[in-house]
């Protein structure tokens, strides 16, 4: 299919990198140097000139293409991008934004786009996830976060297993369920699933063993050193992250360094979730507008790295810190000035790629690239619009699908323990809004939302069941 | 002051004095119209006309010739609205005080007198120099109340809304008469719209009023209450001022009429901006919900407590008689209105520092009644939490709020100008009272010099010992009369406005 991508920054290229391979993408961006670089990487067409003209869309072949994508640094080029796109073809539009009132006033139908992202808003996402459960390694959210999506590492020190054999796998979450949870690592590492006290309205969608993907039956165990991907309620996703963390609590006290507008998102993010927030912001106009914004946080005007400061307001009580500052150096230090005052859950923003291995060697915890988690959601949209969401777990390997099941489907009204054993797993449905995760005895219905987990090879054989 | 008078003397004067005057004069012209209801009055109970309407007459010819001496002066900017505001509150109650002088009227012989008793009716104070309410002339006493009709809303405002040169660069004048501490939120996108809405308010609620007030005479009600009386009280009580014709203030009239006053007060005592969202839009909740309003009727309802407990300690008084002084006296004297339905000057010191307390609190901004206002209180609570909690958290940004909007630091500067000024001139205030009475020789204990310090600047009125509910403040001298009046001048204009005259940067170009 023919894709316009308007801009040619890191988004762009993410994105490019994603899709070149099964579309002709066809790159517009102002920067010739730019488009050069890119198109010896990618194979690729490139167009230099302003996006937000006609005469460059008409040049990029817009009446033929079936995605728009305008990505950007600017918020206004990106809008009118898109509306002059639509008026020149049928074309889908997709709008980068850095402005949450946009992303508001689209939700309401009030801007003509087909899928709007707000970097902000998913870069708080992201760290909301990790925060949330903090010993996930990647989470995935559906159904206005109702099922949460999570990996985790298992950490090495468990217990030995025991001998059973021969119950499938959701019957053992059953049995989970009848059991009071002890919240123990015991009981769940190295034990057979259906004996494991896998934590309510939750599932384990996949154990990766030495870079296997291992489908989970009744008879097989988390063994330490393994990593899982857990499909659940938000609650189960927390208590399981209590299991794999072992002793570590919740987060419920974050501090967030830098209140620019990612800082500020993700402060909106974790107040959502009744977590105590706390900002430090050294510019003191930007301190008093982001005060004034959120009633509920606690905002310091300082900046942050004088030990005075650091010591009198208790930063290193927080259970986690998140490094929002512009520069991935100040980031650096700053985080791991926190983590010398006790810090025990680090996250960055890094805007340069390069600082992700740098941030890894200084022991950060968990790297967030803004540009990156735009351009993955992205991506996930071009993918199929039906699919809500979709998120690439182990590079590309395996997927989550959240697919509407037609009624014509043949797998509608069959009980869940008849549904053939195919490798993919139905981890969640929502039905009338609300997420139920399903039994043997529960039924598919038409218009159901089914929250899949597959691999890669079997998605066109899971959307075409469904 | 020095200051004030080298600016002065320099001749670099940055204020246009001559269009200040020109605007008081031009509004002095209107108030003449003023003197036209108490002399219908007058006729319809055979008393003498004359000294209405020359008061009038000297109004109208003082505002026409100072109107034609400072003419080409007819812009005013926002410097002079300062001045203007101040005059105008100096000058209107002086001519206001005309007719108690023409009508000869023993009590108020003297001229200083005269102005006292004007100033307390603009003001809408209600502090009286009579010691014998009911031997005045019904149409002077009819006066006395319209008086504080006229001042209750406000002058300005009134002009505001009627001036046709007023239309621009009224805001001014608009903030500096209708009181509060951050910008008033508007009705309508022009000031002098919303102006004349609020005193479309002002005087429908004071119909209705006068129409309940009537309908207890006429139905039996209320025996004592007839439309004279109501008009009078209606007058009194949506302007918060608390002047009364009976020489027993509202103890004269039955307690389904002491109860009908407390409502119209608690009503008059909310911000009349909000007042109208309520009664004309239907948007109750611009009210309930408002930080302000929840305070106010807690301050009320407090109040009213304390003073029950009084009550229901000794034995004058039981059941809903008790609760109904209470919350009468509490009402009463919090909104700043100074009617009584009791003397409470033979009440306990309980009773008597509970009062007193009251009279600082005051009804809510932009209402008619005066004093400090509970959103000041209630910014003043916020602004000390917030410096207690800076204390600790050095670097903390706390930003103050109400009703959710963050108020400007700005405003919060002048929450704290405004009350330590307000107590500096309540001290200052009942000091000289006590020096003067030392210097005549009159007898004035400190409760009751504190009292009346706070009385009159609060507009509150009645104050403790002689000057009571139903006393007056005649044993005063001239000189504390004089004091008197213009604690009720500084406290209606909210003391910044008069004391921007007396820096020297306001009259220098």
């Amino acid at each position: 299919m023919q894709i316009i991508v308007v801009g040619a920054g890191q988004v762009g290229t993410t994105i490019v990198e994603a899709l070149h391979d099964d579309h002709d993408v066809t790159v517009v961006d102002v920067d010739g140097a730019r488009l050069q670089a890119l198109s010896y990487r990618y194979d690729v067409r490139t167009v230099n000139g302003n996006g937000a003209t006609r005469r460059v869309l008409q040049d990029a072949g817009v009446a033929e293409a079936v995605l728009t994508i305008a990505c950007t640094s600017r918020d206004e080029i990106n809008l009118v991008t898109a509306m002059l796109a639509k008026n020149l073809s049928d074309t889908k539009t997709i709008v980068r934004t850095s402005n949450p009132e946009y992303l508001e006033v689209w939700r309401e139908r009030q801007i003509d786009v087909d899928f709007m992202v707000s970097s902000e808003l998913e870069t708080a996402h992201a760290v909301s996830r990790t925060i949330g459960v903090p010993a996930a390694k990647q989470t995935d959210v559906f159904a206005d976060g109702q099922v949460q999506i999570v990996e985790f590492d298992v950490p090495r020190r468990g217990s030995g297993a025991d001998e059973l054999t021969g119950v499938p796998l959701t019957e053992a979450a059953e049995r989970a369920a009848a059991r009071p949870l002890s919240g123990g690592y015991e009981h769940v590492v190295g034990l057979p699933l259906r004996d494991a006290r896998i934590p309510e309205d939750s599932k384990v969608a996949a154990i990766i063993r030495a870079e296997r993907m291992l489908v989970p039956r009744g008879d097989q165990s988390i063994m330490p050193g393994d990593r899982i991907v857990v499909i659940g309620s938000p609650d189960a996703a927390r208590t399981w992250s209590r299991i794999m963390a072992r002793g570590e609590h919740a987060v419920d006290d974050v501090v967030i360094y830098g209140a620019g507008a990612t800082g500020l998102a993700i402060a909106r993010v974790l107040l959502d979730q009744r977590i105590r927030v706390r900002l430090v912001e050294p510019r003191e106009e930007r301190a008093r507008e982001v005060a004034e914004e959120l009633p509920d946080a606690r905002v310091y005007c300082a900046t942050g790295v004088d030990p005075d400061f650091i010591e009198r307001e208790r930063i290193g009580q927080a259970r986690a810190a998140v490094f929002a500052m512009r520069e991935d150096a100040k980031n650096l230090y700053a985080a791991t000035l926190a983590r010398v005052h006790g810090v025990g859950f680090t996250i960055a923003i890094v805007h340069e790629p390069i600082s992700i291995e740098v941030f890894e060697r200084a022991g950060i915890d968990v790297a967030v690239n803004p540009r990156s988690v735009t351009a993955e959601e992205i991506v996930r949209f071009a993918h199929d619009p039906r699919i809500r969401q979709l998120a690439m777990l182990e590079g590309d390997r395996f997927e989550i699908l959240d697919i509407t099941v037609r009624e014509t489907s043949k797998l509608v009204h069959r009980p869940f323990r008849e549904l053939p054993m195919t490798g993919s797993l139905i981890g969640a449905i929502v039905r009338d809004g609300s997420a139920i995760f399903p039994h043997g005895e529960d039924q598919l219905e038409p218009g159901d939302r089914a929250i899949i987990f597959t691999e890669s090879s079997r998605v066109p054989e899971v959307e075409k069941a469904l | 002051m020095e200051g004030v008078a080298r600016v002065l003397r320099s001749g670099a004067l940055g204020v246009d004095v001559g269009s200040a005057l020109n605007l008081v004069a031009a509004v002095l012209k209107y108030l003449a119209a003023a003197f036209l209801l108490p002399a219908a009055v007058a006729v319809g109970y055979r008393e003498p006309v004359w000294p209405f309407l020359a008061a009038g007459a000297v109004t109208a010819a003082t505002g026409l010739l100072v109107e034609r001496g400072t003419q080409d002066k007819e812009r005013v900017g926002p410097r002079e609205g300062f001045l203007v505001v101040a005059l105008i509150w100096l000058a209107v109650p002086a001519f206001g005080a005309l007719p108690y002088l023409f009508a000869d009227e023993p009590q108020l012989a003297r001229p200083v007198d005269a102005y006292f008793e004007a100033m307390s009716g603009f003001t809408a104070t209600g502090a009286t120099l009579l010691t014998d309410i009911e031997s005045l002339d019904r149409s002077l006493a009819l006066w006395r109340q319209f008086t504080q009709w006229l001042g209750g809303m406000g002058i300005v405002v009134l002009a505001v809304a009627v001036l046709p040169r007023l239309r621009v660069g009224g805001r001014q004048l608009f903030q500096s008469e209708l009181a509060g501490p951050t910008e008033l939120e508007r009705l309508t996108a022009t000031i002098r719209e919303t102006a004349r809405r609020l005193w479309v308010l002002y005087v429908g609620l004071t119909l209705v009023a006068i129409a309940v007030l009537t309908a207890y005479g006429w139905t039996g009600a209320d025996d004592a209450m007839g439309l004279y009386d109501a008009t009078a009280h209606a007058f009194s009580t949506l302007a918060i001022g608390g002047f009364s014709t009976r020489e027993d203030s509202m103890a004269a009239f039955a307690p389904v009429t002491q109860w009908t006053i407390v409502v119209f007060l608690l009503l008059a005592g909310i911000n009349f901006l909000r007042l109208y969202l309520v009664l004309v839009r239907g948007k109750v909740r611009a009210v309930a919900r408002d930080d302000e309003f929840r305070l106010y009727l807690a301050f009320a309802a407090a109040g009213s407590a304390l003073l029950l407990v009084e009550l229901l300690a000794g034995d004058s008084s039981h059941g809903e008689e008790a609760v109904r002084e209470a919350v009468f006296q509490a009402v009463s004297i919090m909104t700043t209105a100074g009617f009584a339905t009791a003397d409470y000057t033979a009440w306990s010191p309980l009773a008597g520092l509970t009062l007193l307390v009251l009279m600082f609190l005051g009804a809510s901004a932009g209402s008619t009644g005066g004093s400090i206002k509970v959103v000041r209180h209630l910014l003043m609570f916020r602004i000390i939490r917030r410096e207690l909690e800076q204390t600790v958290h050095r670097e903390a940004v706390v930003p103050v709020r109400l009703n959710t909007t963050v108020v400007e630091d700005r405003a919060l500067r002048g929450v704290v100008t405004f009350i330590v000024l307000y107590i500096g001139l309540f001290a200052l205030g009942a000091l000289g009272l006590l020096v003067d009475a030392k210097r005549v020789a009159v007898e004035v204990g400190a409760f009751e010099a504190l009292g009346a310090a706070a009385a009159c600047l609060g507009n509150v009125g009645p104050a403790f010992g002689f000057a009571g509910p139903f006393g007056s403040y005649e044993p005063f001298s001239d000189l504390s009369t004089g004091v008197l009046t213009g604690l009720m001048w500084l406290g209606r204009l909210e003391i910044i406005p008069v004391a921007v005259l007396l820096t020297r940067g306001y009259w220098r170009a």
